[in-house]
């Protein structure tokens, strides 16, 4: 930083130096010193002040930072003298942004470009500070100030992207765009074009307006030879005709870049959609496309008459015929690729012929049957042929595979395609038992004979037949499923982690073990796997849903608190730093680019991860602190009481959402972190049913973010009430209680209601009748934890309000929501125990709700007591005031107190039971689900057996150093060790949550004791 | 099978899992967005069917005079798209962009000494071992500076292996 400047701030340049040489080497103590004894000497220097506050700011010194910089900025207004560089002016908004203070740096350039009105470098500098703002109408007419008085193209451009954010975000439509047709015309015209980006923007502001011949014209002009790579000019130029509809050209120019390179799959597509005149694909051509394309797009049955059609897919087929001709070579997949879609676009106009479609797939595997991508690219051919045919095919290609190929992983490479083909025809979930379990035992095999094949390869290297243990853990669970008998389950897991044992870089199946570990209740160990995948940056957004959501519902609260820590952090470092990168962009007049960083920042931004972890970080830290009421209430004003969060409630409705996880990489069980089919029955469903579920994804984030983000409101509403309700009958002469607060609480009681779907009368009625036993709790349903927390807002509200009073039963007794607080929770912790077998060989279902029972609703109802405590509390000089008022109060406290206690003991023994259990019989019970009974050849354990058998007779010779050291070291009994111990992790933390509450309850105890 | 085009950021949202694997390192933001601001025609990714990223090719353009040239900062493939040749296709378009329309004398890449099978590849496509850079990576592996000359080093004497291994400091560009 220090070599830009030759003369400083009006300054010699040998003073100003040292001090950048100290920042630069993070000496900011000398760096302070040095700045100080600067301005001793130059007091009236803005730009020795801007240093000195950049200093103080990278020290931590926020306060005294703002405060120098604002002395600077006024020396900057008041004297007309000082000299007003770009320097000065650039170092104070480096010290403004950091202080999140833009629109003071923004307003020193206003100022001084107002006082210098022809200077270049500070009309640079007041654009940046619009690009930092997202100020895109003070930008275009700050940009074209510039292009006026300086006439470069560059500016011009700026202006022009300007004026394409503007569109693109949704101000002015056709007259901007027409204004900047003008200006870059009126441009060409005088000076012509210089950049090939500068023509890409002319192109998409034409294209943008839908003038698709007068970018044609451009394009195929002087102007297009600034577009060197051949290709991507031919690509414009399809586009643009396709999109003017004239598919005839269209296809001609696809076909040209076809010819130049053969293997581009998707101009092939291209090409034979234009032929076919097939304008789906340019129709719904959206600028803001989709991160994942749909897989199937919907296809329209063509109107051209049937011998267009017949004389136009023949064309295709010739040129198909001649790309294979002239690309002997047998590495392109896209000309035998091509053969199948014509065959299949056969077949949706009804002219298709099976066998023909059959074949060309035949002639396809024939040649790249070995590739690992083979299957997953004729998935969406096989679609379109029968159950029978499907079958039929599957048959001709086993036969085929027997006869060819000696080299060993191509023959291992095709046997795995097969295997995956059999998944892909989707009649695994009606194979019988046996042949299922048949397969598994086949692949197995298949893994270890051809392990000698890796023994060579380095360990960090992707080994031959690698996927095959993915599959077998496919099929094992497959069976798990159908049969419920967990040895399959923990058969899978073992396999998974004996992969792993050899190599251990696969991050397939440590994807796969997650989730099983995360289903089983060993989170902690889903958790260390997660770790080892080394999830970091952008893939935080798109990797951590296969973690997130079973952390949300977990008492692992260090580690989720990492989690969303890590993820806020780096969407917010990406938000403050884009548009540094994207003024970047300009300068470097990459202009494609300064429209895409912009888009991508707002797709981010309305990540729908990034607002949930938004709302669950702060909730951790309510539900962390909730055993101290005064630590909470901290928590609390930092939340500014959870006004913010009301906020977003009330807008959520509105936002749009982006969704940009990679759902692909999940496991086929648990297609959506909503989904698990493992946690219902087995139904004949297909073996992929990976439904396009965005929207039933997005209705269910907002209904998530809209309830949560009413939490600490609610919370915050909740204490004061009850301390509130106290003042109201102790305080003589003090202020009585806010009406406020029980009028707000009953308002967003009356949202939280009908958000569960019902009105606030009928709620309450229901929650009334479950805790008198009237309903059983199953009418709660999947919103169990909301429901709790509903009554106990609800007693909350009542103690200050005391409404319910109103609705008196008819034998006068007012129902007391206190007892009904207390008997919910204590009915439904016993029901969520009672029904959880916490045998090690289940799975512990329960336990995400039982955790979420205890640190929230019974939480939120512990931080009412505690509030309702500290009022009855003698407080500093205040002698305690306790009439005979407030004796119900205090004993319904005391109930609750001791009804709270009870449920907790319950849990906790119920859970030291579990854990104090001996290790020995836990692994034996877990391990003892592996055996196979008896002699049978059937049911699980079989692939567990081949692969023991593997490691008991290891041949050093054929399996390498490496391999052979991995087996060696191999032991089921230490990986089964390693699962009852992660799963006794999850409940000794859920223990110790316990525990603290427990002690909690049992200080307010005593307190009430003393009262 | 494989349509290349220009990377652009919603690349950096599908490329999970190419990005999994653990030899190929996913960087923070500004690093990914300096390449696409600043060198857009050096950075592509190769689309298979269904738009599945098969692998991407990030790099640069620098240097002064006769060191004027093409930098490969990043070559990977997708596991399931290996052995097409991929990674050779997107090397030769990041060289003819640094021969035809930068006009550099060569391009340069730095692979681990120990990475064999990379260095045969890359030795394969017409690289040569121009130096050694002593604890390159993070201070302890040895890296090697490979190089393949451009049409416009007629003379090919960027390519001829210096004598001696240099440390990271003597590097003239990060």
């Amino acid at each position: 930083m220090a070599s830009k400047f030759g003369l400083a701030g009006g300054i010699p340049e040998r003073r100003v130096r040292p001090i950048w040489d100290a920042i630069d080497s993070r000496q900011y103590k000398t760096a302070l010193k040095l700045a100080t004894s600067l301005l001793a000497k130059t007091p009236n220097s803005p730009y020795a002040l801007a240093l000195k506050a950049l200093v103080l700011e990278r020290m931590g010194k926020a306060d005294e930072a703002l405060s120098v910089c604002l002395n600077a900025k006024e020396l900057l207004y008041k004297n007309d003298s000082v000299l007003m560089d770009d320097l000065t002016l650039s170092t104070l908004q480096i010290v403004f942004q950091r202080l999140d203070h833009l629109d003071l740096a923004t307003s020193c350039y206003e100022y001084a470009c107002g006082k210098f009105p022809n200077n270049l470098e500070l009309m640079m500098g007041l654009f940046n500070c619009y690009v930092r703002e997202y100020s895109f109408v003070k930008q275009q007419q700050t940009a074209i100030k510039m292009y006026k008085l300086a006439g470069e193209e560059r500016f011009l451009l700026w202006a022009v992207c300007s004026i394409q954010l503007q569109v693109f975000s949704g101000h002015g439509g056709e007259k901007l765009l027409l204004l900047a047709e003008g200006l870059v015309k009126k441009h060409v015209a005088s000076h012509s074009l210089h950049e090939p980006e500068a023509l890409m923007v002319y192109i998409s502001i034409l294209e943008q307006q839908a003038k698709y011949g007068n970018a044609l014209e451009i394009l195929n002009g002087k102007l297009g030879s600034l577009l060197m790579i051949e290709v991507d000019k031919l690509r414009i130029q399809g586009r643009l005709l396709a999109r003017a509809g004239d598919y005839s050209a269209a296809a001609d120019i696809f076909q040209k870049i076809l010819e130049l390179s053969s293997d581009d799959w998707e101009c092939f597509l291209h090409y034979l959609g234009c032929l076919l005149e097939d304008d789906s694909y340019w129709c719904n051509l959206a600028l803001n496309e989709p991160v994942y394309p749909l897989k199937h797009v919907d296809y329209n049955i063509l109107h051209l008459e049937d011998e267009a059609f017949d004389s136009r897919i023949s064309k295709a087929s010739a040129f198909v015929q001649k790309l294979h001709e002239d690309t002997d070579k047998n590495i392109l997949r896209c000309p035998y690729l091509a053969n199948i879609e014509i065959e299949r676009r056969r077949h949706l106009q009804g002219k298709g012929d099976n066998d023909k479609l059959i074949e060309s797939l035949m002639q396809y595997f024939d040649r790249f049957g070995h590739l690992a991508c083979s299957s997953a690219d004729v998935e969406k051919f096989l679609d379109v042929l029968s159950p029978d045919k499907k079958i039929e095919f599957l048959n001709k290609l086993k036969k085929s595979f027997d006869c060819i190929s000696t080299v060993p992983t191509k023959m291992l490479g095709q046997s795995i395609t097969l295997f995956k083909i059999q998944e892909l025809v989707g009649n695994m979930s009606e194979l019988p038992v046996a042949e299922l379990e048949g397969s598994a035992v086949q692949m197995a095999e298949m893994y270890c004979r051809n392990l000698p094949l890796s023994k060579d390869l380095d360990p960090q290297e992707g080994m031959h037949g690698e996927e095959l243990l993915s599959m077998v853990c496919n099929v094992l669970i497959q069976l798990f499923w159908r049969t419920r008998h967990v040895g399959y389950f923990i058969e899978a897991i073992m396999v998974l982690e004996y992969g792993l044992n050899i190599r251990r870089y696969v991050w397939q199946y440590k994807i796969l073990l997650l989730h099983l570990y995360s289903y089983w209740g060993a989170l902690s160990l889903a958790h260390e796997w997660y770790k080892l995948l080394d999830v970091k940056n952008i893939l935080m957004e798109t990797v951590s849903h296969h973690i997130l959501p079973q952390m949300l519902v977990s008492p692992l609260w260090k580690d989720l608190n990492n989690l969303l820590q890590d993820y806020l952090k780096f969407m917010d470092d990406h938000f403050r730093e884009s548009a540094d990168l994207t003024f970047l962009a300009y300068r470097h007049r990459n202009y494609s680019k300064v429209i895409e960083f912009v888009q991508f920042k707002e797709r981010l931004q309305h990540s729908n991860q990034y607002l949930v972890a938004r709302v669950e970080a702060p909730i951790l830290q309510l539900k962390q602190n909730a055993d101290n009421i005064e630590e909470e209430e901290a928590v609390l004003e930092s939340l500014k009481s959870g006004v913010h969060f009301l906020e977003l409630s009330n807008e959520i409705g509105s936002k749009s959402l982006t969704f940009n996880e990679d759902m692909q990489t999940r496991p086929w069980w648990a297609p959506t972190s909503e989904r698990n089919y493992l946690l219902g029955p087995f139904e004949g469903v297909s073996y992929y049913p990976r439904e396009n579920s965005i929207k039933e994804r997005e209705a269910s984030v907002r209904r998530v973010v809209e309830r949560k983000s009413l939490l600490p409101r609610m919370i915050y509403l909740s204490i004061q009430s009850a301390s509130a309700s106290l003042k109201d009958n102790l305080e003589v002469n003090g202020s009585v209680s806010d009406p406020k607060i029980s009028s707000e609480l009953k308002i967003l009681l009356e949202r939280y209601a009908k958000i569960l779907g019902f009105s606030l009368s009928d709620a309450i009625e229901v929650v009334l009748a479950v805790s008198g036993g009237l309903k059983s709790s199953e009418v709660f349903g999947s919103d169990l934890i909301d429901w709790l927390n509903f009554a106990v807002f609800l007693n909350s509200w009542n103690l200050s309000s005391h409404e319910l009073g109103h609705r008196a039963d008819g034998d006068g007794r007012q129902p007391q929501t206190w007892e009904t607080v207390n008997s919910l929770l204590e009915k439904c912790i016993l029901e969520k125990m009672s029904l959880t077998e916490l045998s090690i060989t289940s799975p512990w279902n329960n336990l995400p709700v039982l955790t979420q029972l205890v640190t929230e609703p019974f939480a939120w109802h512990g931080l009412v007591i505690q509030s309702n405590v500290r009022a009855f509390l003698p407080s500093g000089k205040k002698k305690k005031k306790s009439g005979p008022s407030d004796l119900p109060a205090l004993s319904r406290t005391r109930d609750s107190v001791l009804s709270l206690c009870g449920t907790l003991e319950k849990l906790m023994k119920w859970l030291r039971e579990q854990i104090n259990r001996p290790e020995d019989e836990n692994l034996e019970s877990f391990l003892s689900s592996l055996q196979k009974k008896g002699q049978e050849q059937e049911g699980s354990g079989q692939v567990f057996q081949i692969l023991e058998t593997l490691v008991s007779s290891i041949n050093d010779n054929d399996l390498g150093d490496q391999i052979s050291r991995a087996l060696k070291s191999w032991s089921h009994v230490d990986v089964a060790r390693k699962i009852v111990k992660g799963k006794f992790t999850v409940l000794a933390e859920l223990l110790r949550l316990c525990e603290s509450k427990f002690k909690m309850l049992q200080a307010l105890k005593q307190q009430l004791a003393q009262v | 099978m494989t349509t290349i085009r220009r990377f652009s950021c919603n690349d950096l949202l599908r490329f999970a899992s190419v990005n999994l694997d653990h030899l190929t390192e996913t960087f923070n933001m500004s690093f990914y967005m300096t390449y696409l601001a600043r060198w857009p025609d050096y950075f592509h990714v190769a689309e298979g069917l269904g738009n599945r990223i098969m692998g991407y090719i990030m790099g640069k353009v620098e240097g002064q005079g006769e060191s004027w040239h093409g930098h490969v900062t990043a070559v990977t493939v997708a596991p399931e798209y290996r052995r097409q040749q991929l990674a050779k296709k997107l090397m030769n378009l990041l060289e003819d962009i640094s021969d035809k329309i930068d006009k550099a004398y060569f391009v340069d890449l730095f692979v681990r000494a120990s990475n064999t099978p990379a260095i045969k590849m890359y030795e394969k496509l017409g690289y040569v071992i121009y130096r050694r850079v002593l604890r390159y990576y993070s201070g302890e592996e040895d890296g090697l500076d490979m190089r393949k000359a451009l049409s416009r080093d007629v003379e090919k004497k960027s390519i001829i292996p210096l004598k001696r291994p240099v440390t990271p400091d003597e590097l003239e560009y990060d």
